[in-house]
């Protein structure tokens, strides 16, 4: 295989059928719109498509790396009758949080923003679920998980623990149960 | 390796990259970092074999044409 043939190959001194046929009107479609094209493009975007996770990764090990969750004092739990809720944030001033002492006795915290469009989700303690008014979106308040409306993804739990009356965030959970 | 297995390698790449790219965007938004490596991971591999198949396929198809 020569260099200049190799250049040649989809130029007008190829000896190729396709490329020499010049009373073909489609001819430039015809040197566009191949099968070897077609296979170049398909291998083009496999690669473009392997390639485009790895931004996704190196945020990842970042986000790896940073992930540190601090110990954050929510409110004393004699104040919070079965029940009742109360809202914090966790963990940064700009994470809503809910802390649930549900009707049953258990104590379970989530991030309130719902996982639709971000309304702020509250406790409905008569049917004992979380309820987003915006859209009639309902969680379950024993695990997060969307039951009924348009919500598709669970709630990100925060883990909580109780020390000397007092209920501390002690973590998130993304993705659980 | 011949010309037709190399179509079949690159196009069964695009359909696992499809998939990775689908899997490590879900556990990216989940937070789920160390599944995410990994995704990618898979992801990159096979984007490196779509090449080095489309290499070699490029070599078979215009020694092809050359002999002609
Ligand atoms: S924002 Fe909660 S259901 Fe739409």
């Amino acid at each position: 295989m020569t260099n200049e043939c190799k250049k040649g190959r989809n130029l007008k001194n190829s000896k190729s059928d396709m490329v020499n046929l010049t009373k073909n009107v489609d001819q430039k479609d015809d040197l566009k719109y191949n099968r070897r094209s077609f296979l170049k493009t398909a291998a083009g975007a496999s690669i473009a498509l392997g390639l485009s996770t790895v931004p996704f990764s190196v945020r990842a090990m970042m986000g790896m790396a940073e992930e540190e969750n601090e110990r954050l004092e929510i409110g004393r739990l004699d104040q919070l009758g079965e029940g009742e809720s109360m809202t914090f944030n966790y963990p940064t001033d700009n994470d809503p949080a809910i802390l649930v002492h549900t009707v049953n006795g258990d104590l379970v915290a989530y991030n309130s923003a719902c996982t639709h469009l971000m309304c702020p989700v509250f406790y409905k303690k008569e049917e004992d679920i979380l309820l987003c008014p915006c859209h009639k979106g309902y969680f379950d308040v024993n695990n997060g998980q969307p039951v009924e409306g348009p919500p598709q993804r669970e709630l990100p739990l925060i883990e909580i623990e109780v020390e000397n009356g007092i209920v501390y965030a002690t973590g998130r959970k993304y993705r659980h149960g | 390796m011949d010309k037709k297995m190399c179509w079949i390698l690159i196009f069964v790449t695009i359909a696992v990259n499809v998939v990775m790219v689908q899997w490590t965007v879900e556990s990216y938004l989940g937070r789920e970092f160390n599944q995410v490596v990994i995704y990618s991971g898979i992801s990159v591999v096979s984007a490196f074999i779509a090449f080095f198949v489309f290499l070699n396929w490029r070599k078979l198809e215009y020694a092809e044409e050359n002999q002609q």
